[in-house]
């Protein structure tokens, strides 16, 4: 019972909440403006802890300085994605009625070839590195000053993009796409420019994600399918384009995990997750988004 | 005994009242007219009889059989058949099995695919589309989608059809074809027909009665002309008489 | 008989053909996309291995079947309300979920992995498989000419319409549901026989279910050939460089999905020219 009022416990679930709050907000972001289901999602965690590591391994750049790489890098593969296989999804055809689900297809298939390049190019054996890792005492807690590093770049960056979101005219614009894409069009939103916005933010969300992951754990090229898994359950729960929903859901998440893991074991970890998710989408058959319609 | 009566039905989504207290009879082979605003809650009435909704009250009767809590398929097969204000065709589907797979699955319950396939191509002669047969559903016009929805919901074989708005979209001359295609299709197949329809002249001039309908409640019933001169019906469509 | 190794690939592309098969009697017709295929195959190899050595093959293989029937079965039903996108990533979640719960009751049964002893010989799984793939491929077959196969193509252009009509939509999604599992669990159990060794996270494999639904892309699920095309492309590929580069393997896997998705739909049987059969 000890170990579960520890504070150390407490901070391992927020830093992790803060991570998935940060990951979901990307697929929200995605998700809310163009209804793609980004499965590699996780995969992009993925890369931005690789280009954290290598960042530091490399060039001895701090984890914290290489985020802004990994965040830029992701958003110009967003952009390639964009130009090479959406846009032609996203314009109409016969192809656009099955949008979502071809969608999926397509995000798989990217996600398959990610995992397996970056496994091809260095090898599937998992790296680690060791930054800030000085151990400080807090209350009864012992943190690593990463974690602490990892938890305020998360919360300032939520709270960033929430700012934006709310107070920055292309923010509203984001919010509108998300909440009615047709009216948002009438209105005079530049649905081109605004989606591809939120795409490289999503992206770049990811990315940063990644790289503070990489700072407390190790990276190995297969390590993003748990951050996809974790950020559909967080966007369900915290409804779909719902971003505070989806930042409170994210927080929630992380603390389940944590303390589920404590209290059982971590082979029970993945049930929870995975039960959680099946439960939440079998429990909502009107495809999670009220009353809409999806005509096939 | 009237083919379909419907006692004191209601229907409630949440807080909002989309139908309340809504009684009236259809004579086998009637043609009865649907009006009201939008909003009024026509649609949903069709949504209730055809299954696609359940009554939050009242009952509903089709030739002496309750229709409460029977899903769509099987209140089909009992004789009722409906269209969509927005037309759902079986897009990837020929406009000829389109219409086939209705003819096998509703009321007439076709025994083979070629059965299926000879109803088809007779209803299809009706409505005009003949020669589309082997077209794709998809490669149609509005105007020619519609005409399809009518085909597939009359190739059910049901004795009851419910066309919602089939003449929207239209210009007036596919308005006048639509007209003689219902009329037609009334006669061959000795079909009862519920309508809702904006379209005040072809509504007059099918219909042999007229139910109004306004938020939800039915404000008048009785043949068009009686229907035109109506104060209340006035009132709601064009303000309370100086 | 030609050497094993021959029988080994006969072997994967007979399973393949007979997977692809089955999940296009769901996928293909329905319109509901798979993702977790995998599930059924993972439980028709458990069923084999807790019954291996308490009953003949005979009885076992079927049994798998059967088990993976009644499992779609049950839980196809809240499963189907899910629709479009939702439905693809639910089957994954549940197969996802699957393995980690046969994990942990193996942990309770104090088993980490299982090895099987006295496995039947390759050529009997190869004659058994080859029966499997025939038999899905029949199935196929018939469900496609069937009044059955009428409703499933309808509900799967437009399921509210089809209900409309008198098409029994939940019914008929739930029995294409099982029977889509039916093959797929008898060819779990013959795979683990000839594996000899189960263990969950190894069977529950998710590159199964990802494999499936490509060779549907690439070879097509309009028809009965499509899967044949796609299966036996894939297991060429395969041979060539799994043993080498099992990640160059996967690279070109997730590049033809793309390519056909965007640009082949239909798949490489619908390239081909087509005969105009009736439906």
């Amino acid at each position: 019972m000890d170990a579960l009022l520890s504070g150390q416990l407490l901070v391992a679930a927020l830093v992790t909440g803060a991570l998935y709050a940060l990951t979901a907000l990307g697929l929200n972001l995605v998700y809310g403006t163009m209804r793609l289901l980004n499965v590699a999602h996780g995969d992009l965690v993925m890369i931005g802890a690789y280009v954290a590591f290598w960042a530091f391994t490399l060039l001895a750049l701090s984890p914290l300085l290489g985020l802004v790489a990994a965040a830029a890098l992701a958003a110009l593969f967003g952009l390639a994605l964009y130009h090479g296989l959406f846009r032609r999804l996203l314009a109409g055809g016969k192809a656009a009625q099955r949008l979502e689900a071809n969608s999926l297809l397509l995000f798989f298939g990217v996600s398959v070839i990610v995992q397996n390049l970056m496994a091809l190019q260095f090898t599937a054996t998992p790296r680690g590195y060791q930054y800030l890792d000085t151990v400080y005492r807090w209350g009864n807690a012992a943190i690593t000053g990463n974690r602490v590093a990892a938890f305020a770049v998360a919360v300032i960056l939520c709270g960033g993009v929430l700012a934006f979101l709310r107070f920055h005219v292309t923010g509203l614009a984001i919010k509108a796409l998300i909440q009615r894409r047709d009216a948002a069009a009438i209105v005079g939103v530049n649905v081109e420019r605004v989606q591809q916005l939120a795409l490289c933010l999503g992206f770049a969300s990811a990315a940063v994600a990644g790289a503070l992951v990489s700072m407390t754990e190790q990276i190995s090229p297969f390590m993003g399918f748990p951050f996809t898994i974790a950020a559909f359950v967080v966007i369900i729960l915290g409804g779909l384009g719902n971003i505070t929903g989806g930042i409170a859901a994210g927080l929630l998440l992380g603390v389940l995990e944590t303390y589920g893991v404590a209290l059982t074991s971590s082979a029970y970890r993945s049930i929870l997750v995975y039960g959680v998710f099946v439960l939440i989408l079998l429990l909502r058959p009107q495809g999670l988004l009220g009353g809409r319609r999806i005509v096939r | 005994m009237s083919l379909l009566a419907l006692r004191a039905v209601s229907k409630q989504f949440g807080g909002l009242r989309a139908l309340s207290d809504i009684s009236f009879d259809v004579g086998a082979g009637e043609i009865v007219g649907i009006m009201g605003a939008n909003g009024a809650g026509k649609t949903t009435l069709f949504s209730l009889i055809a299954g696609n909704e359940r009554p939050s009250g009242g009952t509903i009767v089709f030739d002496g059989r309750a229709l409460a809590g029977l899903p769509p398929h099987r209140i089909c097969r009992l004789g009722i058949a409906r269209t969509f204000q927005i037309v759902r065709p079986f897009g990837g589907l020929t406009v000829e099995d389109n219409v086939a797979t209705a003819a096998m699955f509703g009321a007439a319950q076709a025994a083979s695919p070629a059965a299926a396939a000879e109803r088809a191509r007779a209803v299809l002669a009706l409505v005009g589309l003949a020669e589309r047969a082997g077209d794709l559903a998809e490669t149609l016009t509005l105007s020619g989608q519609k005409r399809l929805e009518l085909a597939r919901a009359v190739a059910t074989g049901g004795r009851l059809l419910m066309l919602d708005e089939v003449m929207a979209g239209l210009t007036p001359a596919e308005v006048a074809a639509m007209l003689e295609i219902v009329r037609r299709l009334h006669r061959e197949y000795g079909l009862t027909i519920l309508i809702i329809e904006h379209v005040m002249r072809a509504l007059m001039q099918l219909a042999g009665r007229i139910v109004v309908l306004h938020h939800g409640e039915k404000i008048a019933e009785g043949p068009p002309a009686a229907i035109g001169a109506d104060p209340r019906v006035h009132e709601v469509y064009f303000g309370a008489a100086a | 008989m030609a050497g094993d190794y021959h029988v080994g690939v006969g072997l994967s592309l007979l399973m393949y053909v007979a997977l692809t098969q089955s999940w296009t009697v769901l996928s293909g017709m329905t319109g509901y996309v798979s993702l977790g295929h995998v599930v059924f195959y993972g439980l028709g190899a458990y069923v084999a291995v807790l019954l291996w050595g308490e009953a003949p093959l005979a009885a076992i293989v079927p049994l798998a079947a059967l088990a993976a029937f009644a499992f779609a079965a049950l839980i196809g039903l809240p499963a189907l309300r899910v629709r479009g996108p939702y439905f693809v990533i639910l089957t994954f979640g549940l197969a996802e979920l699957a393995k980690y719960v046969v994990i942990v009751v193996e942990g309770w049964l104090g088993k980490f992995s299982r090895v099987i002893f006295g496995a039947p010989d390759i050529e009997t799984l190869y004659y058994i498989m080859f029966g499997l793939a025939a038999a899905a491929t029949l199935m196929t077959f018939l469900v496609r000419r069937s009044r059955f196969g009428r409703g499933l193509l309808a509900l799967r252009e437009n399921e509210e319409a089809a209900e409309t009509v008198g098409v029994p939509t939940v019914r008929f999604k739930l029995l294409a549901y099982a029977l889509s599992a039916l093959v797929p669990g008898a060819v779990g159990s013959v795979m683990v026989l000839r594996q000899t060794y189960f263990e969950p996270a190894q069977i529950f494999d998710p590159v199964v279910s990802f494999t499936i639904v490509t060779m549907a892309v690439v070879g097509g699920s309009e028809d009965m050939k499509g899967p044949l095309l796609g299966a036996a492309g894939f297991v060429l590929l395969s041979e060539l460089l799994w043993a080498n580069a099992p990640q160059l393997y996967m690279v070109l896997l997730g590049l033809l999905l793309i390519v056909f998705v965007l640009f082949a739909p239909q798949g490489l049987s619908g390239l081909l020219p087509a005969r105009r059969k009736t439906p």
